[in-house]
């Protein structure tokens, strides 16, 4: 009967956790493609790293110039529902009163990036930028971290403060608040070619779900962007440079070598090079604003459905490929990096956590079944004298656990999974972040399916394999003797 | 083996003992101490033979009877049961010669507790895994029946006096038709009525199966059931039986 209970609760519990884990995996990727960034990402080629979304350590983003032409080819493709360019580097804020402070940047057009992503975060304060406009959006999440750090309460130029939106510390130290509705923030690159850029907040968001995760983006209006980052914005019309200029245009500021290619030009050294690259610059005419034809880092692209993502993706960059567009396609989980696989991670930990339970299930379960073996001597014992083999005890004890773990360990994942069916019609929200990640989102939604059954029933089976050996090897070494000895 | 003239026959034929025991020893190791069980037997059993082996306590019977019944193992000395010789041979072997040439009946029954009476006399034959179900079924009725406890086929060990119990270990030791039934101090733990007829019912089972029966006792009144006695005294075969 011990051995019973804990094998379903064993099988219980690890099926309930297999259920959220599935959950949380389906969740996070729901919220990473429906509300961030799509099925695929497109980067250029000059971009090292694949993880382009919260990568801390690397070097900034590398630029994409040409998203006019990769437009073309997107627009062609039937499987691709939406796409949407954008700029994401890493900027400084700077503050008269503090320290700096990093944070992410997405630069976006807000009327295109609400078009795509209508639905993944909502203005607490403030109003949602119309399209062309200039400003940035912050996120409550960044708000109370530059509240934290430097003691700015930001909130939209020339708003108020909403008393219940302050964090507990901002409401104890509300005398001492600096209130502010612009910002500065200067580009972070490997080149220092960066620009300091003043924006007005126009609002404060706050993200449906994880906003553990997308709290650290503030997002900004792409031309802004473009100019806090030192790129060409869309003002600076690139299109009628000439190829050995724009050549330079794209090359790595660091990368000198590279400026002895096939260009005629010759460049003595870094400032030379940047010298040249304001010539350029000086070159661009007026034509009317084409926001498409500034500067870029990613390019996000959802598709009609999230089947054969991998193909989808490996077909989409053979085409322009064969347009030799200078740019790579991603699946939104490499782009994502660690993000992307937090799932795995958590269920990886989770999984952990179920072979801890095992463990321990079975260092209980071999003391069970031993001193069944042990109290059984007799029984063992006379078998053995009246002609069992060793085998038939080792089958008779594997039998009876396997019959054991059958009824109880299959009530338990039967138990779990129905468990598992049921929670989300109690639609078990949270706002906190922490359990956020755990749900996946903002809502419990443990999944379970055919593949999760046979992982539990695996792991059971596993189990009682694992648990049996022991006791099997002590009832195996029952002699007859022992038998009548005892009696 | 010896040569033998079977009356009303025109001819001497060369009858094989059923076991054959040469210098036969068993110690057992107390801590330090070596205690002597078995100094050195020798003595042989003939097929269908009704021996007993008496003696006092300590003399060595119930380990004499262990040896044979391949559940101890000797010091030294040989051991043969027909002609294989158990004292060379591993496990496997060992626990074939007691499914297949051995039955015992034991001084406390020895059932198995969860198993009725029917259940415990078919459990040798479904180790042999030779036999059908019904084969099995019709051998174990048919014993429960001689040894007189139809009416209490289905009842567990534990629903059973002494003396039914140790009818249904007989049941179980004739089951599988051994060649010897080893039986140590089958009536210690009964009172003498029921032991009486416990000795009764084998010595009719060796006359209707033609089994050898080898039991021990230190029971004086029980030899007159016995066609043969070997008397043993510390751990030795008495000579002057």
């Amino acid at each position: 009967m011990v051995i019973g209970v804990i094998l379903f609760l064993g099988a219980y519990l690890m099926t309930i956790g297999n259920g959220i884990a599935a959950g949380m995996d389906k969740g996070i990727s729901d919220n990473i493609i429906n509300s961030f960034m799509g099925h695929m990402v497109i980067v250029s080629d000059k971009q090292r790293s694949d993880n382009v979304l919260f990568d801390l350590y690397a070097k900034d983003v590398a630029p994409i110039y040409n998203f006019a032409q990769i437009k073309a080819v997107l627009q062609g493709e039937p499987y691709i529902k939406d796409f949407l360019p954008v700029g994401k580097n890493m900027a400084m804020i700077l503050n008269e009163e503090s320290d700096m402070m990093g944070a992410f940047l997405l630069g976006v057009d807000f009327e295109v990036y609400r078009k795509i992503f209508p639905d993944n975060f909502s203005v607490i304060e403030g109003k949602y930028p119309a399209g062309g406009e200039r400003g940035v959006l912050i996120p409550a999440f960044t708000r109370k971290e530059i509240y934290d750090f430097t003691n700015i309460w930001l909130l939209p130029e020339g708003g108020k403060i909403v008393f219940s939106n302050l964090t507990p510390e901002a409401k104890e130290g509300r005398k001492d608040l600096i209130a502010k509705g612009q910002q500065v923030y200067m580009g972070f690159k490997d080149d220092n070619s960066t620009a300091d850029v003043r924006v007005d907040i126009k609002g404060i968001i706050k993200y449906k779900a994880l906003n553990t995760f997308w709290g650290h983006f503030v997002i900004m209006d792409i031309e802004s962007y473009r100019e806090c980052l030192g790129y060409f914005s869309a003002h600076e019309k690139t299109s009628e440079i000439p190829k050995e200029s724009q050549a330079l245009l794209n090359m790595d500021n660091s990368d000198l070598d590279g400026m002895f290619g096939e260009s005629d030009m010759v460049v003595a050294d870094k400032k030379g090079f940047r010298i040249a690259k304001l010539a350029i610059a000086e070159k661009v005419n007026k034509a009317p604003l084409n926001i498409d034809a500034g500067a870029y880092n990613l390019v996000f692209v959802k598709s009609a459905d999230s089947n054969d993502l991998e193909k989808k993706a490996a077909a989409l960059d053979k085409k322009l490929k064969e347009k030799d567009l200078g740019v790579r396609v991603l699946t939104w989980k490499k782009a994502s990096g660690v993000i992307g696989n937090l799932a795995v991670i958590i269920k990886g930990v989770l999984f952990g956590f179920v072979v801890f339970l095992f463990l321990v299930a079975v260092i209980i379960i071999v003391n069970t079944l031993s001193m069944a073996a042990l109290e059984r001597v007799p029984e063992i014992g006379m078998m053995r004298a009246v002609g069992a083999q060793k085998s038939f005890i080792r089958d008779m004890f594997v039998a009876e656990t396997v019959i054991l773990a059958g009824i109880f360990g299959g009530l338990g994942i039967i138990l779990g999974a129905i468990t598992v069916l049921v929670l989300p019609s109690f639609h078990i929200a949270t706002q906190n972040d922490m359990v956020q990640l755990l749900y996946g989102g903002d809502v419990l939604n443990p999944i379970i399916d055919a593949a999760d059954i046979l992982l539990a029933i695996g792991q059971l089976v596993l189990v009682t394999l694992v648990a049996v050996i022991y006791p099997v090897h002590i009832a195996k070494n029952i002699k007859p003797l022992d038998a009548i000895v005892r009696d | 083996m010896q040569v033998r003239f079977l009356p009303g026959a025109l001819f001497f034929v060369l009858a094989m003992n059923i076991i054959e025991i040469k210098d036969l020893k068993k110690d057992y190791l107390l801590g330090k101490t070596v205690v002597p069980a078995l100094r050195g037997i020798d003595f042989s059993v003939e097929p269908g033979e009704f021996l007993s082996v008496i003696g006092p306590s300590g003399s060595g019977k119930t380990t004499l009877l262990n040896i044979i019944g391949c559940i101890d193992f000797a010091t030294q000395g040989t051991v043969k049961i027909g002609d294989q010789e158990i004292t060379l041979m591993n496990d496997r072997q060992i626990t074939d010669i007691r499914l297949h040439r051995i039955g015992f009946i034991f001084q406390t029954f020895n059932l198995i507790p969860v198993l009725d009476a029917a259940e415990n006399v078919e459990f040798p034959l479904l180790l042999m895994k030779k036999h059908s179900r019904a084969q099995i079924r019709k051998r174990a009725e048919f014993l429960i029946e001689a040894v007189g406890l139809k009416e209490f086929i289905r009842h567990k060990p534990a629903e059973l006096s002494g003396g039914q119990r140790q009818r249904v270990a007989i049941a179980r030791a004739l089951v599988t038709k051994p060649d010897i039934i080893l039986a140590d101090e089958p009536t210690a733990n009964l009172d003498s009525v029921t032991g009486s007829q416990i000795l009764a019912l084998m010595r009719d089972m060796n006359q209707k199966e033609k089994t050898t029966f080898i039991f021990s006792t230190h029971d004086p009144n029980v030899l007159r059931y016995a066609q043969k006695v070997v008397r043993l005294k510390d751990g030795l075969v008495d000579q002057n039986q």
